[in-house]
């Protein structure tokens, strides 16, 4: 916790510090998600998103000699609309970070941010119900902790050491989270990246900070990963895909994803989107994976508002009841 | 964490948001450079830094601006991708604490998708480099090939208004015609905002 407050301390004191605050963004959003679960029934929520009011606050830091440092702070007050409602509301807090630049090429990140490895960092998933396979492989999207940054000529490379905690911050167990990505341009058509991931993870459910979202168990999960992602652009096409592979303790793990998205070209502000994924939590047991089907359609109604529904089927999910759902998203930024 | 605590916290995101609807603002994300880093060290192997600078028409002139851009162009900017209030990102370009140049991107509607390009430029506004950071076409290679992005090295917003000049560059695809007007577009309306946001450089 006090972890946390620090951090978030020091983003507001640069952020208010005006000999240095030269440049600011600050967005406000609004999040309304709604739609019909088979389990659920009518249902406020998506498996990431919640109603919510939120705001981003991004900031450069700049002398005569050039940017030195950059501040970005994302936060969400959120309602469950699953949960009593002593425990409906919450404050979620994605981006926490400062990246103090050590020279051209060279980037020291401080804060909450995601870990690297994966589809997800390359991606924005803030606001989207499609996601990658970041919640089923590591457990969260977003950690505490702090990484090296760097590119070289034609590589991008990230390098971070976390607490394992995800959305909260918990030293229980020894848990911390090591991982590193090498990707290509993210300017290039087709872009790749290689991950590994080792660590001691937490367990929790919910995406809450504050308070905390619960812990399912006292013991951290020993985690070994490597993962392979692309993504290719042709035409009105993108494809996404992402495999990752490794051991959850003893178990063999095994997860993947691929999704295609299509911008209509007479409306651009129209983007079909097919996805499928899967995440098998012990490859060598049947009928343990999770594993959904999804189709979505998303609208850009203007500068400032995107509509999406999305219609999902799972095939199985292990332990729980596969569910088939239709969700529906207003989602408002601007500042 | 004691309640008094989270209900603090609860009010201090409220407040900000709240009072967020009142202030001056931004809206859309413009085009900002994905590795500023590489970026700006490839074109520029001399600088030791830069500084990034976001601009809205907005906030440099409102409706009025906006219109004098459009008649420049020669046709209305997209309300939903070219906004009055969508932050341009500018990276001014350092040797020390001299500026040798300029880095700055737009967004412009493809055939396809949208297409991002962007130009570095000298001082007195003649492109440096120009290149696609991000083309949805089937023919992207073509545009982004050396081959063709060269031939705009050189040129400046005048060459532009140049019918004669421009007809010198030839379509490098086969079928996306379209993609090819575009670019066009883009790099026209990219030299109209560099400027009219920093044509104080030439003075």
């Amino acid at each position: 916790m006090k972890i946390i407050g620090f951090v978030i301390a020091i983003v507001f004191i640069f952020s208010a510090n005006l000999a240095f605050a030269e440049q600011a963004l600050f967005y406000k959003e609004v999040n309304i998600v709604g739609g019909y679960s088979d389990v659920d029934e009518w249902t406020g929520k998506s498996n990431s998103l919640m109603n919510s009011i939120g705001f981003e606050d991004y900031r450069k830091f700049s002398n005569e000699y050039g940017d030195f440092l950059t501040t970005d702070l994302q936060a969400r007050l959120t309602y469950d609309s699953l949960e009593d409602s002593q425990d409906a509301v919450g404050v979620e807090i994605h981006n926490a970070w400062l990246q103090y630049k050590l020279g051209y090429g060279y980037n020291l990140k401080l804060g909450h941010f995601d870990p690297a490895f994966g589809l997800e960092p390359a991606l924005d998933t803030h606001a989207t119900l499609l996601q990658t396979l970041a919640m089923k492989n590591i457990g969260f999207k977003k950690d505490w902790g702090v990484a090296l940054k760097g590119s070289m000529e034609k590589f991008d490379y990230k390098v971070a050491l976390q607490t394992g905690s995800g959305m909260s911050i918990r030293r229980t167990d020894g848990s911390y989270l090591f991982t590193t990505r090498i990707g290509s341009s993210t300017s290039e058509d087709f872009q790749h990246g290689l991950s590994f991931l080792y660590g001691e993870a937490l367990k929790t459910k919910g995406m809450s900070t504050f308070p905390k979202n619960h812990l399912l168990s006292d013991e951290a999960v020993t985690k070994k990963r490597m993962g392979l992602d692309a993504q290719y652009v042709y035409g009105s096409y993108l494809f996404k895909s992402e495999v990752a592979y490794g051991q959850d303790n003893d178990e063999d793990v095994l997860g993947y994803l691929f999704e295609t998205d299509y911008t209509l070209p007479g409306h651009q502000n129209v983007q079909l989107e097919l996805q499928f994924q899967s995440w098998i939590n012990d490859i060598h047991t049947s009928d343990t994976d999770d594993s959904t089907l999804s189709a979505g359609i998303s609208y850009k109604l203007n500068e400032n508002v995107t509509l999406r529904t999305l219609v999902a089927h799972d095939f199985n999910l292990y332990g729980e009841k596969e569910d088939d759902k239709v969700l529906f998203q207003f989602y408002y930024f601007r500042n | 964490m004691t309640k008094s605590y989270f209900s603090s916290i609860i009010l201090g995101i409220s407040v900000l948001f709240l009072l967020s609807f009142s202030s001056a603002s931004f809206a859309a994300v413009g085009c900002t450079l994905n590795d500023p880093d590489r970026d700006v060290k490839r074109i520029f192997p001399e600088s030791t830094g830069y500084r990034t600078e976001f601009i809205t028409i907005e906030e440099r002139g409102g409706e009025k601006l906006q219109k004098e851009i459009e008649e420049k162009l020669g046709e209305e900017l997209d309300p939903i991708y070219e906004g009055i209030d969508t932050p341009y990102a500018y990276y001014t370009i350092l040797k020390g604490k001299e500026v040798i140049g300029r880095v700055h991107g737009i967004n412009q509607k493809g055939m396809y998708g949208g297409m991002q390009i962007i130009l570095a430029t000298d001082l007195e506004g003649k492109i440096i480099d120009l290149y696609y950071q991000k083309l949805w076409s089937p023919e992207g290679p073509k545009f982004r090939n050396e081959d063709f992005t060269e031939k705009f090295i050189g040129m400046d917003l005048d060459d532009f208004f140049n019918e004669d000049t421009l007809k010198t560059i030839e379509d490098p695809s086969e079928d996306s015609a379209e993609d090819f007007n575009a670019t066009l577009r883009g790099i026209k309306k990219n030299l109209i905002l560099l400027d009219i946001f920093w044509g104080g450089d030439k003075k």
